[in-house]
């Protein structure tokens, strides 16, 4: 209990812990729902709850009846629990990002061709927030969407797109990339509609001949490579990042030449 | 005898391949590798990928590290080595790469964990596992890294693992039901040799779409794919086709505007059963209307793996669970992991 009571000024990047009123005094706020009966009891339940969790003098600074039977709760604990900063390592889309002016010259001068990319949401997600963001000309947060970009054609297919009529249009269109967007992530839905998609990409013999990328807001780089995806976008992302990798890995893989999908 | 005895003297090679993320495929292999133990089975391990991190990205649930035994051979990447909790002695260095270093044939020195990680490119996998076999192991196991099914493509090994568990659904009896679905489909008859085998074989250069005549003469579709395309092949069978090749991805909307009497009439033959994705409802209901199909390679499935536990919290009484299962795969062995 001393350690944390210590004031300190600098923080020690080996074992960071969350920030409250002071450095490391671990201050951390929940929210949560227990099923018990509003009452004095429920708030009891949940100090003994956060304790349980680990974590040190749990105040209830606000408890509420949802419904009969259920009680919402705002508790702060003070957590233990350190990490190590400097030990993290995060996987990343590699290569350089340009913004969408450099972009399009840059396409013109070393692929020479435009590039094709299909994009969609698909299967049960009806959210066309996360494609638009990327395709759409308007863009998201004042960074501008493909349709805006020099010498790329886009195509925007909209939401729940049956994963067979993303691939089917990528083929028709001979596209040198996929966009799948996936915003709903209710019961791990994301997983399965993506684990869908790599699925029949690699049925359809597409896989090595189609940069297959996904992105959201539960999206990493990390997870779409281990569901097997080229790369993912999450937060923070704009079209000027897709374009970026998606250009790079045209010339990387030495598609500037081979706008037809059969060549590749 | 165990089951593990009664593999090894019928496979080689076999793969683990799960049937959804969290279908506790590690944890069927852990299994295997404790049986092998006991028995004195020398195993070889190796992966599709890197395998036995210490967490699960999607649910952060803790994934079961691979516990080897002294004298197992493991293909390990140079990176992997050094962060290996067992003794391993390296036994030869391969031209395989991986996305973390070259790969390492090792023999375990000291009973340990270890992250198993294996070549990317089928056809290295298999030379591995050549060269396990050439050290002496009596079964080699690959683990598929990512949990997907096109992974049990047939070419890379005699047999699979099938890896099943309460991930798939809350409904127990869901749960067996895909299960038996995909089971079924992994062994649909293969094409017998003969001329329509041929014909497939021979044409089956560029990957179109083809029918088949009685005769055994070749007709090409032109059609990017056969996603969407059901207007069109119907279209296209005519009154003396005998079968349908489809090279892809075979999914409702290739079959669902096929006209009912030329259903019938025809055969739908596939390159392997990991292109087939139809949900098990939906292939009944074409299997009534008189839909039949062959494949060009089926696979074999060895055992099958129940784990009744779910990461997202909720379990099933695994003695039912294996009984449930039983009844619907009344032919393969089936083991609860967790047992």
């Amino acid at each position: 209990m001393s350690e944390n009571k210590t004031a300190i000024t600098q923080a020690d990047l080996t074992c960071v812990k969350p920030y409250g009123d002071t450095l490391n005094d671990g201050k951390i706020e929940m929210a949560f729902t227990l099923p018990v009966p509003y009452g004095e009891e429920a708030e009891e339940c949940a100090k003994q709850y956060v304790k349980k969790l680990g974590f040190d003098e749990p105040n209830v600074t606000y408890y509420k009846e949802l419904a009969p039977g259920y009680t919402f709760f705002v508790v702060y604990g003070a957590a233990q629990q350190t990490i190590d900063f400097t030990a993290i390592k995060v996987p990343k889309v590699e290569g350089t990002v340009m913004d969408r002016v450099e972009c399009g010259e840059w396409i013109g001068e070393n692929i020479g061709r435009d590039i094709v990319v299909v994009g969609a949401s698909i299967e049960s997600d009806a959210h066309t927030v996360g494609i638009d963001a990327i395709i759409q000309m308007k863009g998201f947060h004042g960074h501008f969407g493909l349709e805006r970009f020099k010498n790329v054609v886009a195509y925007n297919m909209g939401s729940q797109v049956p994963c067979e009529q993303l691939i089917a249009k990528a083929k028709e269109v001979n596209a040198d990339a996929i966009l799948v967007s996936q915003t709903v992530t209710q019961k791990d839905i994301h997983i399965m509609n993506l684990t869908k998609m790599v699925e029949l990409v690699e049925a359809e013999g597409l896989r090595d001949k189609i940069i297959l990328t996904c992105g959201g807001p539960r999206i990493s780089h990390e997870l779409a490579q281990e569901l097997g995806y080229d790369a993912g976008f999450g937060p923070g992302k704009y079209a000027e990042h897709v374009m970026s990798y998606v250009m790079q890995e045209v010339q990387k893989r030495g598609w500037e030449k081979k706008a037809d999908i059969a060549e590749r | 005898m165990s089951l593990l005895h009664d593999l090894s003297t019928k496979y080689k090679t076999l793969s683990i391949v799960g049937m959804a993320k969290n279908a506790g495929k590690t944890t069927a292999l852990n299994y295997l590798i404790e049986e092998a133990m006991d028995e004195g089975i020398l195993l070889g391990i190796t992966s599709t990928g890197r395998d036995g991190e210490m967490e699960d990205l999607v649910t952060g649930t803790e994934k079961p590290r691979v516990y080897l035994d002294e004298g197992t051979i493991v293909a390990v990447p140079e990176l992997i080595y050094e962060l290996a909790d067992a003794g391993l002695e390296v036994i030869r260095k391969t031209t395989y790469s991986t996305a973390i270093g070259t790969l390492l044939i090792c023999r375990v020195r000291e009973a340990g964990y270890v992250q198993v990680a294996g070549p990317v490119i089928n056809a290295e996998q298999k030379k591995l596992c050549e060269d396990m076999l050439d050290l002496g192991c009596r079964l080699v196991m690959i683990d598929g890294a990512i949990d997907r099914k096109s992974i049990a493509s047939p070419d890379t090994s005699d047999a699979i693992i099938l890896a099943t568990g309460a991930v798939l659904s809350r409904k127990m009896n869901k749960v067996v039901e895909e299960t038996a679905h995909i089971v079924n489909l992994y062994r649909i008859q293969e094409l017998e040799d003969g001329i329509y085998r041929k014909a497939i074989l021979d044409n089956n250069s560029d990957d179109k779409i083809m029918l088949i005549s009685e005769a055994g003469d070749v007709t090409k579709l032109d059609l990017l794919t056969g996603l969407g395309a059901a207007k069109d092949i119907d279209q296209a069978i005519s009154i003396d086709t005998k079968y349908v090749y489809i090279p892809g991805a075979f999914t409702h909307s290739v079959i669902s505007d096929i006209n009912v009497k030329k259903l019938r009439q025809v055969e739908f033959i596939f390159k392997d059963p990991t292109k087939i994705f139809i949900n098990p409802m939906d292939w009944g209901i074409f299997r009534k209307k008189g839909f039949t199909c062959k494949v060009l390679k089926n696979i074999e499935i060895a055992a099958i793996t129940v784990n009744p536990w779910a990461p997202a919290g909720y379990t099933f009484d695994n003695r039912v669970l294996l009984e449930e299962m039983q009844k619907a795969i009344p032919d393969i062995p089936i083991i609860d992991v967790r047992m």
